[in-house]
């Protein structure tokens, strides 16, 4: 039973990772990134190729370069791939496209980055993907596997409480604000001087190194990574999360991971199989999505909404102040 | 140089087949400003109803009709009993896009519960090869190039003669001024929908042809394809999305002399991402406007 318990325990840490990136761009910022898992994806293939050490030639799996770099080197490189990459791909999709048509970029991308992996075996050892992925510290340190599952979950637990702290901090700053005047209104973002094209590649940035880190937890838990593990589905199981959660609520798109990724994704396949395993999986996607159309129509704000900030003391009504002549531009709902 | 000729046919095979699911996905788009991404699933669930008719004893092309007209009353149902309700809400564009992800999540697994999850395949009579030049087709290829053809023709006199399709493109290019002129939004999408569920049904069955095989998860696959040759001609554009058809059919094919079969695909999809960045409306924006299209 502990057994399944640390598994669920590091999926769900994992799961919560990278929804708060997706949070900060699709919950805070309002851009759609279909490309999403691709920059988990990315992160997994970093860590995995720097603690893999030299490929040896005749070896079980083909990959470029490949080197063995102490913890917590892997995560930090990660998280720069997924940066780079998040404001690369940014820079391709994001900065001439209109919105309908940036969604539809980023899903093609998703998409071409599977078929290439998988194309080229030589880079990341094509469909069959890299196994045997060292975990970090555990030749040094003598626990037993639980002991070391704990000891695991202890460093993805640190990891996302950096997150957590620099997302809250992006949300109090004045930089958060500009993010949420962008998501309600993007032209009159602009056109009060903000450079919304600027702000968009930072978030696909940022974003981007966050999934990379939750791939690179992942990746050196369960020691494998193949295109199989990153199909573009698996981004609209992390949006139902951040839907379900509450877009734009740190706590509530946390809550919504537990929810959809742990309980409802992961926790079922732990269950006893009733009927056929093909059947368990298909009613888990089905209720995922009647999950996230219940959620849409009876509540779009997620369990927990995005709190409505108030900066300072509210002027009594009726007073000449500019909040009562241009309307309220914090936390108005989508 | 002949090999370039022979992946010519194959490309004008799947050319034929985005064809109908270009069109009717931009078609639907243009009209009723819903970004489908249940296209793909509602074109496999067509496709398995047709291999539900072909099992009873309907012979292929009747069934195709029947997958067919089973795709425009489903898509018609779908909008009224769960996309419009949607949009009455005043659930903002992308909030539409995540909706029907998540039906296309719910159409394509309960296919998968229906009928299993490996393929099956329509009966095909297989008959004498044609060869033109040196391209070679089977009958049912060259069947569903015809069809193909007549879709795209259907489409022109529809848009261009018929008051619902110029109905369409007035919606299409400004709803407000199309609803304060007296054209009744609502016949407008539902005829919209139902059309777009008709090709979408014609071009699942078409796709099990010509690959000879049909699964839960093929329309998914293709609806990359769509979107590609969708965005290349321009989003809402029909006539650009014909176009957009025929250029990544063409591309997907014969890209695969030049790359190893499974780079085709990149080099299409690299295209299309070339192509957005000299051009962020895709092919066809332009004319369209100056020509009344749009």
């Amino acid at each position: 039973m502990d057994y399944y318990v640390t598994i669920l325990a590091l999926y769900i840490v994992v799961a919560v990772v990278a929804c708060w990136g997706l949070n900060l761009q699709f919950g805070e910022a309002g851009v759609l990134n279909f490309a999403y898992i691709l920059f988990v994806a990315a992160g997994a293939y970093t860590t995995s190729i720097l603690t893999l050490g030299h490929p040896s030639p005749g070896g079980l799996q083909e990959y470029f370069w490949g080197t063995n770099l102490p913890w917590p080197l892997p995560w930090l490189a990660s998280a720069v791939v997924g940066g780079v990459l998040g404001i690369g791909i940014g820079a391709v999709s994001l900065r001439r496209l209109r919105g309908d048509y940036q969604a539809m970029v980023l899903l093609v991308i998703s998409i071409l980055g599977t078929y290439l992996v998988s194309a080229k075996v030589s880079l990341l050892n094509g469909a069959t993907g890299l196994s045997q992925i060292p975990a970090p510290f555990q030749g040094v340190l003598h626990l037993g596997i639980i002991g070391y599952r704990l000891f695991y979950l202890g460093l993805s637990v640190v990891a996302a409480l950096v997150v957590f702290e620099i997302l809250r901090r992006i949300q109090r700053a004045p930089l958060g604000r500009l993010l949420r005047a962008m998501r309600e209104n993007e032209a009159a973002a602009s056109a009060v001087g903000h450079n919304v094209v600027a702000l968009r590649l930072l978030v696909m940035g940022v974003g981007g190194a966050i999934a990379a880190l939750a791939g690179a937890i992942q990746v050196q838990f369960i020691g494998a990574w193949a295109p199989s593990s990153w199909t573009y589905p698996e981004t609209f199981g992390l949006f139902a999360a951040v839907i379900v959660g509450g877009r734009g609520n740190l706590g509530g798109v946390a809550l919504g991971a537990f929810l959809v990724q742990g309980v409802f994704l992961e926790g079922t396949v732990l269950f006893p199989n009733i009927a056929n395993p093909n059947l368990v999986g298909a009613s888990q996607w089905i209720s995922l999505g009647a999950l996230i159309l219940i959620f849409l129509w009876f509540r779009p704000q997620g369990v927990l909404p995005e709190r409505r900030r108030v900066f300072g003391r509210q002027p009594a009504p009726g007073l000449l102040d500019p909040a009562s002549i241009i309307g309220p531009v914090e936390g108005v709902s989508v | 140089m002949s090999q370039v000729i022979s992946s010519l046919g194959f490309g004008i095979v799947t050319a034929s087949i985005l064809l109908p699911a270009a069109v009717g996905f931009t078609l639907q788009f243009s009209t009723t400003n819903v970004l489908n991404i249940a296209f793909g699933a509602q074109m496999t669930f067509a496709a398995f109803i047709a291999y539900l008719c072909t099992q009873h004893g309907v012979p292929l092309w009747p069934a195709m009709v029947i997958a067919g007209v089973f795709g425009a009353l489903s898509s018609g149902l779908l909008n009224r009993l769960l996309l419009a309700p949607f949009q009455r809400r005043g659930t903002s564009f992308f909030g539409m896009i995540v909706v029907t992800i998540a039906l296309a999540l719910v159409i394509e697994y309960v296919v998968e519960i229906i009928w299993g999850p490996s393929s099956v395949s329509y009966p095909l009579q297989g008959g004498k090869a044609v060869h033109i030049g040196s391209m070679i087709f089977s009958q049912e290829q060259l069947i569903v190039i015809g069809v193909g053809v007549v879709i795209a023709l259907c489409t022109h006199a529809l848009l261009r003669y018929t008051r619902i399709g110029k109905a369409m493109r007035a919606v299409a290019a400004n709803p407000a001024l199309a609803k304060s002129s007296g054209i009744r939004a609502q016949r407008v999408t539902d005829f919209a929908w139902a059309a777009s569920g008709l090709m979408a049904g014609m071009a699942g069955v078409m796709l099990g042809i010509s690959v000879s095989s049909v699964s839960y998860t093929m329309g998914d696959t293709f609806l990359i394809e769509i979107i590609a040759a969708a965005v290349l001609g321009g989003v809402g554009q029909v006539y650009g999305a014909m176009v957009g058809a025929l250029v990544i059919g063409v591309l997907l094919e014969e890209s695969a002399i030049v790359l190893s079969g499974a780079y085709a695909p990149i080099a299409a999809f690299a295209v299309l991402i070339l192509v957005l960045m000299v051009r962020p409306t895709g092919l066809f924006a332009g004319t369209a406007k100056v020509k009344g299209i749009a």
